[in-house]
């Protein structure tokens, strides 16, 4: 035990003395401080034109006096773990409108709250990415030389002629190592961290800590596979330069190139068919045919009318102002709007028996062109899970994804968003049927008491519990894991069987 | 004597395991590069076949109106501008996805007001056009930016040019070498020059395998036609290549010779490479954002809300009927109303087209100082370089926006020249029933034509030749200088 100790006091002293540690030091804490400020300042942004975009629609919210005119909106709100992982916090929408007899489709969904959409064109750079990039660097020039080095240096002779086991040496380089780089992760992350806590916007809960401690346990997991490899090929080869060109070259493929091409190569050739834009929209626009069909079918049916219009009675010229109706080929909704001009003197009674059908019909054909978007969504959601196991063979993005699940600015949360404001959809029809909003005169008139919208649910941001997150990120942290083990016992079975000549 | 050095250079690297690194990832670099851009059902193709149905579409909105007369034409303006798509956009992508590819134009159809029938005169219109600038909706897919396009492979030579010049003078001197060279009657300024040169081919020779490979797959596929002003260009991005490895080339020897051994050189030169090639670019840039702030997008759509309501009350307030001042409709035979009508949509395109004007001028402005700051990179100015030639990135979407702005006033001078030499028409602009009625002949009409310019290439240019010049001096004084031993 005693001189596992010294060993690893041999290492860490020897690391810390470099001017490669001071240098390595210097950079990542500036970096991480520089990312943490920007993103800080990003997020005080986002969040306040969530605040008043929110704000803005309950005051638009309240001049709604029609059934018909409902258009809730769900916000997403900026997630404060964005300012370490912006993820696609940025990059995807962040506002949902919904409309009754219009699917809700990822693509329609709206962009807002950035005041220089221009600025996306630069790389969002985050303390993670800074992770990602520098520390695994520096891990590795920790690394490189650890055994090559004193072979070169000739020491290690020396150190092997004391009584001291390989496996002792081994295991205290390595321990020696992530001790030196220990202090550089825990100490950026903590600066990063009061640097947010400096903005009054951030409010962290005790999750939001639990989740940042993960995070850290994480990078140093990551720290320590760039670690072993580093020391595995210099275990491997007998000079160290070429330990670190070797190594060097690992690290910029996998921590830069391979994710980059993978998913290009899956987003160019994807092996799941993607049915074209166009031939959905075709679709849709058939759906809505049959809409009309079969509405057309069953009013005349059932009541004789040619036209819900029909049954306004009596009929007249002037009653109907205007009856508008679009499906375009571009829209993928439907919409059809009444406007009953002498509305004191009709009997409008049909009517609202005839709309308490048909509107619910809408809804649901509603739901069957999105359903058809969705089933293309999926497809290409597939293509993208497949990107991202190729990807993940790479330590340095199975960090990067699992960080993404445990602050949850991934792109999982974010089809979260997306999923919950189609339930949003859901309790808001729910709503309005409950009410009996479809058959009420208040639908299309508000001449007899306008529409009450007193308890219309409020969109929740669908909220993801620690374990949950966990468990998503769980097959990225085996990964690492797995890295990490599969590495040292090459590096430890290696050094092993090293040969001194 | 420096050729021979040069050779002896040469021959070193070429036997060293990093030259074969180099020469395997560069050809696969090189040919994903060319399957991603030239292959594929959305390629420069589908760009180019969208465009042209959009240029048709223009075309033909302008023959439909047109012939419905100058008043409408005058009213309802051209159609949406397209943006020609980049065929070099495999050279430099310069983030294509989120760089809107037309211009927009927004118009408000107002119905008739039939409630107040008996109070004004039943009028429905069509509001002058005006320019919207939409940003690209690229609907959160664009999660990985690094695009591999040349730019990208530029970057990653340069990583390559500190593998290669790290220990070129810190190795010889842990060999001894450095001295024993230093023994013959050679100036140092020609053994560093020497060493320069002997990097620079053994890393420009298999780039330029590199490039012709991919060339000719590209080629080959006859996805993405060639004419000679694109081969000039390309020639032009092989001199910048060669400009950007020779910064490195210049960086490398500097720490190698400044350092003692050869690691302390590959630590700082590795560090600088990520600041010059990620953190720097991206973070400074960001940075600015939050020294130049632009008033927030709720302030400015607030602003002109605001506005666009007090013009409303002026001439139309929706709460007093009576009151208004456009109770009757515009007409040949009436002219003041006619002007009155023409005032109220002046002043309402004055304050959207002003509005909108003004905001994508800040935000491009703001990513303009970005650039500019950014540019202390000299992996930045050749980027900025390669996205110049290749006419894609921000700074094309800006030139594109100047000649639609520019076109915009064309086309209006067009209609009131139009109009004067019609005798009949009240000559009130913007107005239907003020303008000339006879129809137009559309090929009059101007056309939206985009010139293509690549001064934005020059200014990076001169700073990589700036940059090379003062890597080269810094570097010749640290070779000067050090010691041998």
């Amino acid at each position: 035990m005693a001189t596992l100790w010294l060993v690893i006091q041999r290492e860490f002293v020897s690391n810390v003395l470099t001017s490669r540690f001071m240098i390595g030091f210097l950079i990542c804490l500036m970096s991480t401080a520089a990312a943490v400020f920007v993103q800080v300042e990003d997020y005080e942004k986002r969040l306040a034109a969530y605040h008043t975009a929110v704000q803005e629609h309950q005051e638009t919210a309240q001049t709604w006096d029609l059934y018909s005119q409902i258009n809730p909106k769900a916000h997403r709100k900026p997630n404060p773990l964005s300012i370490f992982n912006v993820g696609m916090e940025k990059s995807g929408a962040d506002m949902v409108s919904i409309q009754l007899a219009t699917p809700i489709w990822e693509k329609e969904a709206q962009k807002q709250g950035s005041d220089n959409p221009f600025f996306s064109i630069l790389l969002a750079i985050d303390a993670i990415f800074v992770f990602k990039i520098i520390l695994s660097a520096l891990a590795i020039l920790f690394a490189y030389n650890t055994i090559s080095g004193e072979h070169e240096d000739g020491t290690l002779k020396l150190v092997l002629s004391n009584p001291i086991p390989r496996d002792t040496l081994v295991i205290g380089k390595y321990l020696g190592g992530m001790l030196s780089l220990f202090p550089m992760v825990v100490i950026s992350f903590i600066i990063g961290i009061l640097i947010a806590y400096a903005s009054p916007a951030t409010d962290f809960n005790s999750a939001d800590l639990f989740r940042l401690v993960a995070v850290l346990i994480l990078s140093l997991l990551y720290v320590s596979t760039c670690y072993l490899l580093g020391m595995l090929l210099s275990v491997w080869t007998k000079e160290a330069t070429t330990a670190l060109i070797l190594s060097m070259f690992i690290w910029g493929l996998l921590t830069i190139l391979y994710s980059n091409i993978a998913t290009f190569a899956v987003m160019k050739f994807p092996p799941y068919q993607l049915q074209a834009e166009k031939e959905i929209l075709q679709h849709i626009q058939q759906r809505w045919e049959d809409f009309r069909e079969e509405r057309d079918a069953y009013i005349l049916k059932k009541w004789g009318y040619e036209h819900p219009a029909s049954a306004v009675t009596p009929i007249s010229e002037g009653n109907f102002l205007v009856a508008m109706y679009t499906s375009s080929p571009e829209e993928i909704g439907y919409s059809e709007f009444y406007y009953i001009k002498q509305i004191h003197i009709v009997d409008v009674s049909k009517f609202q028996e005839v709309l308490g059908y048909q509107e619910p019909l809408r809804i649901d054909y509603a739901n069957q062109a999105g359903a058809l978007l969705k089933q293309r969504e999926q497809a290409e959601e597939r293509n993208r899970q497949l990107a991202k196991d190729i990807s993940r063979f790479s330590f340095a993005d199975a960090y990067r994804f699992a960080v993404g699940a445990i602050t949850d600015t991934d792109r999982e949360s974010y089809q979260d968003f997306i999923g919950g404001a189609r339930s949003y959809k859901r309790q808001v029809v729910d709503y309005l049927s409950g009410k009996n909003a479809f058959s009420a005169r208040a639908w299309f008139s508000s001449d007899q008491g306008a529409a009450a919208f007193k308890d219309l649910p409020v969109f929740q941001n669908p909220h993801t519990s620690l374990f949950q997150s966990l468990s998503r990120a769980s097959s990225d942290i085996l990964i690492l894991l797995a890295w990490n083990i599969v590495l040292f016992i090459a590096a430890y079975v290696s050094f092993l069987r090293y040969e001194m000549d | 004597m420096i050729w021979h050095i040069a050779k002896k250079e040469i021959y070193y690297n070429l036997m060293t395991q990093r030259f074969v690194l180099m020469i395997i990832l560069l050809p696969i670099l090189m040919i994903a590069n060319a399957l991603i851009y030239g292959f594929g059902d959305n390629g420069y193709t589908a760009e180019i076949r969208d465009y042209n149905r959009k240029v048709n579409q223009g075309r033909s909105h302008i023959e439909k109106y047109a012939a419905q007369g100058l008043g409408e034409l005058a009213m309802v303006g051209p159609a949406e501008i397209p943006k020609h798509p980049p065929q070099l956009k495999f050279c430099a992508d310069g983030t294509d996805a989120l760089i809107p590819h037309s211009i927009t134009i927004a118009y408000r159809i107002n119905w008739e007001r039939p409630e107040y029938e008996d109070l004004v005169e039943s009028y429905s219109w069509r509001e002058l056009w005006s320019l919207e600038y939409l940003p690209s909706n690229h609907g959160g897919d664009a999660t990985t930016l690094i695009k591999i396009d040349w730019a990208f492979i530029g970057v990653f030579m340069s990583f390559f040019v500190i593998l290669f010049t790290f220990d070129a003078i810190a190795g010889e001197r842990v060999r001894g070498t450095l001295s024993l060279m230093m023994s013959n009657p050679i100036p140092r300024g020609q053994v560093l020059f020497a060493k320069y040169l002997g990097t620079f081919f053994t890393l420009i020779i298999p780039l330029l395998i590199g490039v012709l490979m991919n060339l000719l797959i590209i080629y080959l596929s006859g996805n993405i036609p060639f004419d000679s002003d694109s081969w000039l260009r390309i020639l032009g991005m092989i001199g910048l290549f060669a400009l950007h490895i020779s910064i490195f080339i210049f960086l490398g020897l500097f720490f190698s010779s400044r350092v003692s051994n050869a690691i302390t050189s590959l630590v700082w030169l590795l560090l600088t490479w990520v600041c010059l090639a990620f953190i720097f670019p991206s973070l400074l840039g960001l940075f600015v954002g939050t020294l130049d702030p632009i008033p927030s997008i709720e302030r400015i759509s607030a602003e002109k809300r605001l506005q666009l309501a007090n013009i409303d009350d002026e001439f139309r307030p929706a709460a007093l009927v009576e009151a208004t001042k456009l109770s009757e409709a515009p007409s040949v035979d009436n002219p003041s109303a006619t002007r009155l009508w023409a005032t109220y949509f002046g002043e309402r395109s004055e304050v959207q087209t002003g509005i909108a004007d003004a905001r994508v001028d800040q935000q491009l402005r703001q990513v303009q100082l970005t650039r500019e700051l950014t540019q202390i990179s000299p992996t930045a100015c050749f980027q900025y370089a390669m996205e110049g030639l290749a006419n894609t990135g921000i700074v094309s979407y800006m030139d594109f926006v100047k000649q639609v702005r520019r076109y915009r006033n064309t086309f209006i001078d067009f209609i009131k020249t139009e109009d004067k030499s019609d005798p009949h028409s009240l000559h009130i602009y913007p107005v239907r029933e003020g303008l000339s009625q006879k129809p137009v002949d559309p090929e009059t009409v101007p056309i939206f034509k985009e010139r293509i310019s690549h001064q934005s290439a020059i200014f990076p240019l001169g700073l990589l030749i700036l940059y090379n010049v003062l890597f080269f001096i810094a570097a010749q004084l640290s070779f000067l200088k050090c010691d041998l031993k």
